[in-house]
């Protein structure tokens, strides 16, 4: 039986905040964006753009407040929370548009930021009073956490089979499974063989994911260990079932309860603090990369999102549901980097997105919430142009592809800019996830010349950035 | 007994999709970014098609029309010719003089008929742009999307009002991707500020014609001036938006705004007939004149409604369509101040 994600205590905590966020609500309306994604989604590239572009009255003709002129402003705000890092918001900024411009580096600790946007409502209820303010709350983490909400309904035997299954289907885990059949179950517990057994088990972890865009990897802080590195909590493998009753000194007992306290210390928390009181969300996902390393890590990207998509609250609202239930009423799910590939292959990549969340749109949408899909990309990196090659045409995107990256055996040093044609997406995504097709697609730095606003702020050109940020947030701010 | 047999019906061609391989080009093979494309007439109809106008006139009509038209240009023909053959007997000079003077009148005459037609080709483009968006719209396609802001800059790049609209548009265009996004730009972009100004000239005009119904010492003077109005109103209104008609032109706009008035009468009644039968009443409670002057402005306002449903060379999608309800007020101060 599935375990249920929280506990009596946490839920009651999650119902009080509730309350308490919405004693305030009248006059000041707090809205929690979740910005989902696995690593190099591009969560924080996102969330940096989403700042600049409201603080900046960026270009975004698709969002209506903003074109209707109803937007007034937005600026940052301290967050109420003291307890958690802010969103390094300036130094993301100055790295994408410093010179050379750098994408931000991977995420490597939770951070939180508030946004405060001002508007005039076209309501007469909210706007005979002025102008409206609305908080934003948004999280930035590493994605390679997102694989442990799963883990939440998992007990250790179960996670153990599935672990023991999947690495037995690599090549990478030789060693761990070596070092694992070395040793007995249900021998005396020691705390070197607990840890040279989490070693050879991260190591795994990580080869694996280095050798390619597998998803499906929790723990996730064995990836992104954060400040708990080393502790007991973060030291245990899979072990396959004993063969009896397993005394209490036992190492699979240890294991087991290493394994349980690492959910009840890092997972939980995590899922109570931030995402058990969502109101919107946006779940990136990198298909390109997914495509880049062939069928099997498309199929693998469709378990993961399916697995950590189950894990969060989604369903209509109402006025009484809110005061103590938060759920998500609409979620977008985004393609991103939709600037890698020409804008004919869109409609494409879109279907494809759709294919790998159809089980969690399904779901999303009988709980009530209202699901949309799209081609993002919140910077764009690229430019578009047509290649006429031998009276044949290709839709190519010109930009300059990151240091070290490869295509028929050219390396580029990041400095030579090219006209890529990353290949035809197929217009049925399931070929995708069964046969490998020709694509490559590479990764390209960011813009180099960007325009400037009147009001010298360097305006961000993005692939529909807006229509998602009206999706996301426009009827807040009607 | 008949045995069982399967026979082809469709045979597959066996064709895959061709899918073309990743390839980089260096920046020098990189050709000019593709033209947009031309609007065509052949595009695929869909049911979202806005009703068809009721046709005023069969082919007998037509025909007789047309043979009447030829007649009396031949008559008018014959006399021009017998003036100016009946002057050459007369005087010489005469005779060329209105030689000449022919030959303006036929000039002039082309001009006019030139003008004519290019007033009417500018109508049936707004009604073609028109109905490309309600396509556009439903199919998201790219290019006739950013083919439609195209064609909606060039009709507007004379207009001064709308520079500033019209460099917004040009730059948030770019970075468009969605068809239906591009109409939607449009709309709010240039077709909004042109609603307002719409609007006031609806408003203006139902007050005029409120007043003058309120004060006029007969009804055949109020009949009169809301006719004289309404195609005044029609021409502003398609000036505004562009269509700049001629004679014909207006002759057709009228029509158009007739035809519409009469497609869509029951829905614009539907709107607000609350508001409007009250008005009307408390009105006629005060004075039967003024009664009669809030019903003769509701009236223009909907011709102004009409027209700017007719002339509009976008739906409207993005920008709420006004409704006769929201000149109501408008008309409640008939008596306050007029313009």
């Amino acid at each position: 039986m599935p375990q249920p994600p929280t506990t009596l205590t946490d839920e009651l905590g999650i119902a009080l905040s509730n309350l308490a966020d919405a004693a305030v609500a009248p006059f000041t309306p707090t809205l929690r964006l979740g910005v989902t994604g696995l690593s190099r989604a591009g969560k924080t590239i996102f969330i940096t753009a989403l700042i600049h572009n409201l603080t900046t009255g960026g270009r975004l003709p698709g969002f209506s407040a903003m074109t209707e002129g109803r937007f007034i402003g937005a600026r940052l705000v301290e967050h109420p929370d003291q307890g958690v890092p802010r969103f390094a918001y300036e130094q993301h900024l100055k790295a994408l548009t410093g010179k050379p411009a750098t994408w931000p580096e991977s995420t490597r600790k939770i951070s939180q930021i508030r946004l405060q946007l001002k508007f005039q409502s076209q309501r007469w209820t909210r706007g005979w009073q002025g102008p409206t303010v609305l908080n934003l709350d948004i999280v930035d983490y590493p994605g390679e956490w997102l694989l442990d909400l799963p883990l939440l309904s998992l007990n250790y035997g179960e996670w153990s089979a599935a672990a023991l299954k999947r690495a037995r289907n690599g090549h990478e885990a030789e060693r761990f499974l070596n070092d694992i059949s070395a040793v007995d179950p249900l021998g005396e517990a020691d705390e070197p063989t607990a840890e040279r057994l989490a070693q050879a088990f991260t190591a795994y972890l990580r080869a694996a994911r280095e050798d390619g865009a597998l998803s499906t990897l929790p723990p996730g802080r064995f990836l992104m260990p954060g400040d708990l590195e080393g502790s007991p909590a973060l030291t245990f493998a899979p072990l396959p079932p004993p063969a009896g009753p397993s005394r209490s000194a036992s190492l699979h007992a240890m294991m087991e309860r290493r394994y349980e306290a690492y959910k009840a210390l890092v997972v939980r928390p995590f899922f109570r603090d931030h995402f058990a009181r969502l109101d919107r969300q946006i779940v990136l996902v990198d298909t390109l990369r997914a495509l880049n390393a062939g069928p099997i890590a498309v199929a693998d990207l469709e378990t993961a999102l399916t697995d950590i998509l189950s894990c969060f609250r989604q369903g209509d609202n109402n006025v009484l549901t809110r005061l103590v239930a938060r759920r998500i009423d609409r979620i977008l799910f985004a393609a991103t980097k939709a600037d890698h590939i020409h804008s004919s292959s869109h409609d494409r990549l879109e279907a494809l997105m759709n294919r790998l969340v159809a089980q969690a749109a399904g779901r999303a949408k009988f709980a009530g919430a209202t699901t949309k899909s799209v081609a993002l990309a919140a910077i764009r990196a690229t430019r578009e142009s047509v290649v006429a090659d031998g009276g044949d045409k290709h839709e190519v995107i010109v930009g300059t592809p990151q240091a070290g990256e490869v295509l028929d055996g050219v390396t580029y040093d990041g400095k030579t800019e090219v006209a890529l044609f990353p290949g035809d997406l197929p217009g049925d995504p399931d070929k995708l996830l069964t046969e490998p097709v020709a694509l490559n697609f590479l990764r390209f730095q960011p813009p180099g010349k960007l325009e400037k606003n009147a009001g010298g702020n360097v305006v961000l050109p993005h692939i529909r950035f807006d229509r998602a940020l009206e999706f996301l947030i426009g009827d807040w701010l009607r | 007994m008949k045995p069982p047999f399967a026979r082809p019906v469709n045979t597959a061609t066996g064709e895959i999709e061709p899918t073309r391989k990743p390839r980089a080009f260096s920046p020098e093979a990189v050709a000019v970014p593709d033209e947009i494309e031309v609007l065509s007439d052949d595009t695929v109809t869909l049911d979202a098609e806005v009703a068809e106008p009721p046709r005023l006139m069969r082919w007998p009509g037509r025909i007789a029309w047309m043979a009447g038209g030829l007649l009396v240009s031949l008559a008018l023909g014959l006399a021009a010719k017998r003036l100016v053959s009946e002057l050459f007997a007369a005087q010489p000079w005469l005779g060329w003089v209105a030689v000449a003077l022919v030959v303006v009148l036929v000039m002039a005459l082309i001009a006019i008929v030139i003008r004519e037609v290019a007033s009417l080709m500018r109508l049936k483009a707004l009604d073609r742009l028109r109905a490309e968006a309600v396509r556009v719209i439903e199919t998201d396609d790219v290019r006739k999307g950013r083919a439609i802001a195209t064609e909606l800059l060039g009709i507007y790049a004379r207009r001064a009002d709308l520079a500033r609209a019209r460099d917004e548009l040009e730059a948030n265009g770019r970075q468009v991707f969605d068809g239906a996004e591009h109409v939607r730009l449009s709309e709010r972009l240039l077709m909004a500020p042109l609603d307002a100004r719409a609007r006031a000239l609806t408003a203006a005009s139902a007050r005029r014609v409120a007043l003058v119904t309120t004060v006029s010492p007969r009804a055949l003077v109020d009949i009169a001036f809301v006719v004289f109005e309404s195609v005044g109103l029609g021409g502003d209104i398609a000036r505004l938006y562009g269509a700049r008609p001629g004679v014909i032109g207006t002759w057709r706009l009228v029509g158009a705004i007739l035809a519409h008035l009469a497609v869509t009468g029951g829905l614009v009644l539907t709107d607000g007939v609350v508001e409007q039968l009250l008005g009307q009443g408390l009105a006629a409670k005060l004075s039967a004149r003024l009664g009669e002057g809030v019903v003769n402005g509701l009236m223009t306002v909907r011709v102004g409604i009409a027209a700017m449903r007719v002339v509009r060379p976008l739906p409207f999608v993005a920008v709420r369509q006004p409704m006769v309800k929201d000149f109501i007020p408008e008309l409640g101060n008939v008596l306050g101040e007029t313009r």
